[in-house]
């Protein structure tokens, strides 16, 4: 036990890497540094907006990514992209993005491919589906549409981002979005300590608990997870085994809960902040544990009922959750492990840690058997899902997700939404939604004519009118009429289609911020188009 | 160049040819402002950054690279921005903003000034200079995937310092000497040891067992404090610790025996402290345990690496003696005299810290935490990522453009939320605040109301500890209002060096009294109003309160309301902010290391970082009171409490 601590220097080597990422591995962890390390992203046209996505991604230790571009640079490219050194006019516009951002990172890797979208999509589209994400900028409607089509059917999620003048936007296509880690708003979730129903080591351990025998340190330093159950114990006896419910019975709780607490001589309470621990926690802790809303629908969905060889790992662990919680988790989900901070010695806290830990490794055991089964059954190997899989899943049951999301292609077809919402949308001349049309009209547009509106600075008069005909167009399609003011057609034609670089270095960190999120299943990613007007310095979220 | 400025209407085109900019910062966001700027058309930047390059930065910082680390960022910076666009007149200064030589004209000089700053300090200073020159600031700041932009213009928008920012935790000295009862008093005491031992020694920060604790006081003084202990090594007491480890010769077992042992010993001989609490155990380096308490041998191999995984004690007591060695060399290396700066990013200063607090919390059963966690305590760290800074930065420059045109009444706050809010907005704008009348720095006739104990503050910590650290003057004169002027503070070397060890009490500052406080660089009068208070809660020396009108009768500071935050909640500075109090300092209190992009400071006090949850630093939140949101349709802005989170999840707002 007493082994010499000289002879065992290990030593605690920080490597270089974990040097340069450690302000970002305090926010998504060494698993999601991992998968940003193992991820691949397509960007479509080293567009200022590409190029800044890609920035932030490569600065965050993405793993690899390929540019397809065809274009060559022009000095309108150069004058606006850091990634295009002054000197590449004339040549492949991806090919010099591509050797700059490689400069930002060694760890990088990074290619080209130097032909138009179109061009692979009619020779190799199968190349994309190899891709953790594609994101695509400056590509034309049809174009588009036949991206959207290609990435969908593999699911592959695609991000289109464009910057067009003083406004941007994002969209995210996916078919399905599984998180594991959706980080909650922590107020919205409930401490499941089974405080209500104690499994046998934590009543256990809180039986052996003699408070009337401590002395005062000891008391004072009783963790209040004991304090409650014993409290809790008393109540019980007084109601014929019901737990206190509702705001009145709760507040009488704090009063039984007292009675536990020491007295000097003439009877007045000591101070003993466990107590005022315990009190403080006695709204949240003594609910009845349930499984939330949002497991019970994964349970219920059809992907968890009729899995398949080929369903996601993430659907197994659900079903093998939900199995788990039919059987042996008698209606409850596993125990996730952590306990809060309390006032405590260390002893007895590190005696609870282990106890909770523990609980929920039993818990995550029993799941783990049910994946073994499950995958049994479907005819896979039983180790493709991992023992920290396992553990990872069930430590955070609480925050799963799954995002189901529209096409890209549908969209360009049809509005989703009735035309009465969307019409309510654009008769509020603040409402972000007027940016969305005007972005499809220019959009529309730029099909048309193979230009973008004020391109050209002797057409504006003339391109003001077919843009403002181009929308009508556009609105009519969609059952709305244009209510849209003038205003905004002669601010759109005034961009000539230009990217202001500020707002791609705006777009382009959204961006990247929402690969991460799918990359890394970490955090809700946007669901599923954000638009941002920077002449408001305003921005919003629809699902289109 | 053509393009990027073709769609900025003519008048601002102009402008942005025309304007000359100050930059203060080049770090996370600073970077990308430059960028920005250069690609916006602009011509005329200076850039201004103390800071060198570190191997943490290059995650976010893409103007610098791995050859640059070392070097001075704001160089680097300047010089990457001009390979990119040479027609740029760019300056850098490798330099503090604080330092005497950028004066009033100095700011004058400037159309606008960014803030891309990392700390408090910094901003109340440039935010004091910029209200004195009359240049419109925008201010800025990120903490991991939240951010924040303002405008600050003299006498029309609410200045930095108009509302109270969260106290700045603090520790008395006692708890971190005597009675530690948290993993940060451990982590506090470690880095004043490591200052002990190689750093720059601090009065303040001493480590050795404090026999002046109040505790003590009254007829429980005499038992131990007053007796001279039975003592081994007798006269340990009346050498400095840094003297005592240079005739032992840094031997790390000596070194530890002391820490560990004796002074725990010691310690121990203090009974009245130990009555309500659970007494320490000393430690015996041959004894350590070489495993954790509890934690099963396949949870530890769950991390690889090894500063996220729990050192047990002996390995502590190995990683301790290690850096010592590597430490001593260190300090052998520099010019006589000379020490050490502790910094959360040199290895060998880092381990020292996590041991030596790792083994303190051993000794005191107090739960132990990875080097990663207390690195992160330690260091204040801020978690900080590219995209969150290439969004901040580029509504820097959106506010920049509205300055130009003249349309202030345009310009916002803007919060970037971590996911889009329930109004589905990830941006959200707010109109920007009127002035605090009774605002300490932008008031026509600024006042602020002090509460101390006359006949204990020394003037020296006046000055020191009050006007500088919490008031933020840089060069201070102060002139007691008693009808003859008496000159307490000169600026001027020596003038007034006499008063320096003597009492407010002393120098006639009575309850009630009035100082005229100065500060010439920044252009700044306050009238600092004494109120005689021995009653200050937590041993605090002193209380900054707003203005007298918020001095209520001392109460205690108010529990937090059933059911707001789980026992888990670090209350880190809450109450003092809800108190509408400005910034309280403790006797010793903990160095607070400026990280870049830092939003605001507060010692990270991690719940549960166990089972590989991601451990991040408790960010305090602040917002001022209720903003206004710009839109009519943007319901609730992103928070109106103040309150501090804890765990991995950051707030919701941060403080810029
Ligand atoms: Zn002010």
């Amino acid at each position: 036990m007493s082994a010499s601590p000289a002879s065992n220097p290990k030593s605690p080597d920080i490597s270089e890497k974990n040097k340069k990422y450690d302000r970002q591995l305090r926010l998504w962890g060494d698993h999601g540094q991992a998968a940003l390390e193992s991820a691949s992203v397509c960007l479509i046209n080293a567009t200022a907006t590409g190029t800044e996505t890609l920035k932030s991604l490569v600065l965050a230790g993405l793993g690899s990514f390929t540019i397809v571009d065809g274009k060559i640079a022009t000095a309108e490219d150069i004058g606006n992209n850091f990634f295009l050194p002054s000197d590449c006019a004339g040549e492949s516009r991806g090919r010099s993005a591509c050797r700059l951002l490689l400069e930002l990172n060694p760890d990088v890797r990074g290619q080209h491919v130097e032909q138009p979208l179109e061009r692979l999509l009619d020779t190799e589209p199968d190349r994309l589906q190899a891709f953790s994400v594609v994101v695509a900028t400056e590509l034309t409607d049809s174009c588009l549409s036949r991206l959207s089509e290609v990435l969908w059917s593999h699911n592959v999620p695609l991000l289109v981002a464009r910057s067009y003048g003083l406004v941007g936007s994002i969209r995210l296509q996916v078919r399905e979005h599984l998180v594991v880690e959706s980080h909650p708003d922590p107020d919205s979730v409930v401490a499941d300590l089974r405080l209500l129903q104690p499994f046998p080591a934590l009543a256990a351990f809180c039986d052996s608990q003699q408070l009337e025998a401590m002395d005062r340190a000891a008391h004072g330093h009783t963790p209040f997870l004991v304090l409650l159950y014993k409290a809790l114990q008393r109540w019980r006896d007084e109601h014929d085994g019901a737990p206190p419910s509702g705001y009145r019975e709760k507040k009488q709780f704090k009063e039984t809960l007292q009675q536990f607490r020491l007295r000097t001589a003439d009877g007045v309470p000591e101070l003993e902040e466990n107590f005022d621990e315990a009190e403080r926690a006695v709204n949240t802790l003594l609910t009845p544990p349930s499984v939330p809303e949002a497991v019970r629908t994964l349970f219920a969905s059809q992907q968890c009922n009729s899995l398949t060889a080929k369903s996601d790992d993430f659907w197994v662990l659900v079903k093998a959750l939900h199995e788990y919680v039919e059987n042996e988790g008698e209606g409850l989900l596993p125990v996730r492990g952590p306990i809060p901070d309390m006032f405590s010695d260390s002893d007895r806290y590190i005696q609870l840690q282990n106890i909770y830990r523990e609980e929920a490794r039993r818990g995550a055991d029993q799941v783990q058997r049910r994946v073994h089964l499950l995958l049994e059954s479907l005819g896979r190997p039983s180790d493709v899902i991992t023992e920290e899989q396992v553990r990872h899943f069930c430590r955070n049951t609480h925050a799963l997700r799954v995002f189901e999301g529209t096409a890209v292609q549908q969209e360009l077809r049809h509005l989703r939404l009735p035309a009465n919402e969307m019409a309510a949308h654009l008769q509020n001349p603040e409402s972000e939604m007027v940016i969305y049309a005007m972005l499809r009209a220019a959009e529309r547009f730029r099909s048309e004519y193979s230009t973008a509106p004020g391109a050209e600075d002797d057409q504006v008069e003339t391109d003001v009118i077919k843009l403002k005909a181009c929308l009508s167009r556009l609105l009519s399609d969609w059952g709305c009429q244009n209510t849209i003011k003038d205003d905004y057609v002669q601010e759109f034609c005034r961009y000539g289609g230009s990217e202001l670089h500020t707002v791609a270095a705006l777009i382009g960190g959204c961006a990247a911020h929402e690969v991460i999120k799918l990359v890394t299943g970490q955090y809700a990613p946007i669901d599923n188009t954000f638009i941002y007007n920077g002449i408001s310095s305003s921005s919003a979220v629809f699902r289109l | 160049m053509e393009g990027p400025a073709d769609i900025l209407p003519s008048t601002l085109k102009k402008s942005v040819v025309d304007a000359k900019l100050l930059l203060v910062g080049a770090g996370g966001i600073g970077c990308e402002v430059l960028k920005n700027l250069v690609l916006s058309g602009f011509k005329n930047i200076e850039v201004i950054d103390l800071d060198t390059i570190d191997v943490s930065n290059l995650n976010r910082q893409f103007l610098f690279q791995r050859q640059h680390v070392g070097k001075s960022k704001a160089k680097v910076a300047c010089e990457a921005a001009l390979g990119f666009n040479p027609s740029v007149t760019l300056k850098a200064h490798h330099d503090s903003v604080m330092s005497q030589e950028y004066g009033v004209n100095f700011f004058k000089g400037f159309t606008l000034v960014l803030n891309a700053l990392d700390n408090r300090a910094a901003r109340n200073h440039v935010n004091r200079m910029c209200l004195a020159a009359q240049v419109p600031l925008v201010e800025s700041g990120t903490a991991g995937y939240l951010g924040q932009v303002t405008v600050i213009k003299r006498g029309v928008t609410e200045c930095y310092e108009c509302q109270p920012k969260p106290a700045q935790k603090t520790f008395p000295g006692c708890t971190i000497r005597n009675t530690p009862s948290e993993p940060i008093h451990c982590i506090v005491w470690a880095k004043h040891l490591f200052n002990q031992l190689f750093g720059e020694a601090d009065p303040d920060e001493d480590v050795s067992p404090d026999t002046a604790d109040p505790e003590l006081t009254g007829d429980a003084a005499g038992s131990a404090a007053l007796s001279e202990p039975a003592r081994e090594d007798g006269n340990v007491e009346r050498v400095s610790t840094r003297g005592w480890a240079a005739q032992n010769d840094y031997e790390p077992r000596k070194l530890f025996r002391k820490l560990f042992n004796d002074d725990i010993r010691y310690l121990l001989t203090m009974d009245k402290l130990w009555q309500k609490r659970r007494p320490p155990t000393p430690l015996d380096w041959d004894t350590l345990p070489d495993a954790v308490a509890g934690s099963s041998s396949s949870s530890a191999s769950d991390s690889s690496l090894s500063d996220q995984r729990l050192w047990p004690p002996a390995e502590c007591a190995a990683v301790l003696e290690r850096a010592v060695g590597r430490l001593k060399e260190q300090l052998a290396a520099r010019p006589a005299g000379d020490h050490l700066v502790w910094d959360k990013d040199d290895e060998n200063g880092m381990d020292f810290v996590a041991a030596c607090a790792n083994l303190r919390a051993h000794c005191f059963g107090i739960r132990l935490n990875t080097r990663f966690t207390i690195k992160s305590m330690a260091g204040n760290i801020i978690p900080a990522i590219a995209t969150t800074n290439a969004i901040i930065a580029a509504m820097v420059v959106f506010e920049a453009f509205k300055l130009l045109e003249g349309r202030l009444d345009d310009c916002k706050t803007v919060y970037l939320n971590r996911q889009p809010n329930a109004r589905k907005r990830l941006l959200v704008p707010c109109v920007l605040e009127k002035p605090n009348p009774k605002c300490y720095v932008c008031a026509e006739k600024p006042e602020v109301t002090v509460r101390l104990d006359v006949s204990q503050m020394k003037l020296q910590a006046l000055e020191e500890r009050v006007l500088k650290a919490a008031l933020n003057m840089v060069a201070p004169d102060a002139e007691l209002l008693d009808g003859r002027g008496t000159i307490l503070i000169s600026s001027e070397e020596g003038e007034t060096a006499a008063n320096a060890p003597r009492t407010l009490a002393e120098l006639g500052v009575r309850d009630g009294a009035r100082l005229r406080c100065d500060d010439f660089l920044q252009n700044y009068e306050l009238i600092v109003n004494i109120v005689n208070s021995t009653e200050l809660p937590d041993g605090q020396e002193f209380e900054v309160v707003g203005d007298a009108s918020q001095l209520q009768p001392a109460a205690p500071a108010p529990a937090p309301a059933d059911g707001e935050a789980g026992p888990s909640s670090a209350d880190a500075g809450g109450s003092a902010a809800a108190n509408g109090s400005g910034n309280g300092a403790g006797k010793a209190t903990t160095t607070v290391d400026d990280d870049d992009d830092l939003v605001c400071l507060s010692e990270g006090e991690d719940g549960t970082g166990t089972d590989g949850e991601v451990p991040t630093a408790t960010t305090t939140v602040g917002t001022p009171a209720a903003k206004r949101p710009a839109q009519s349709d943007q319901g609730t802005p992103p928070a109106k409490k103040r309150r501090a989170l804890s765990g991995s999840e950051s707030p919701e707002v941060i403080e810029l």
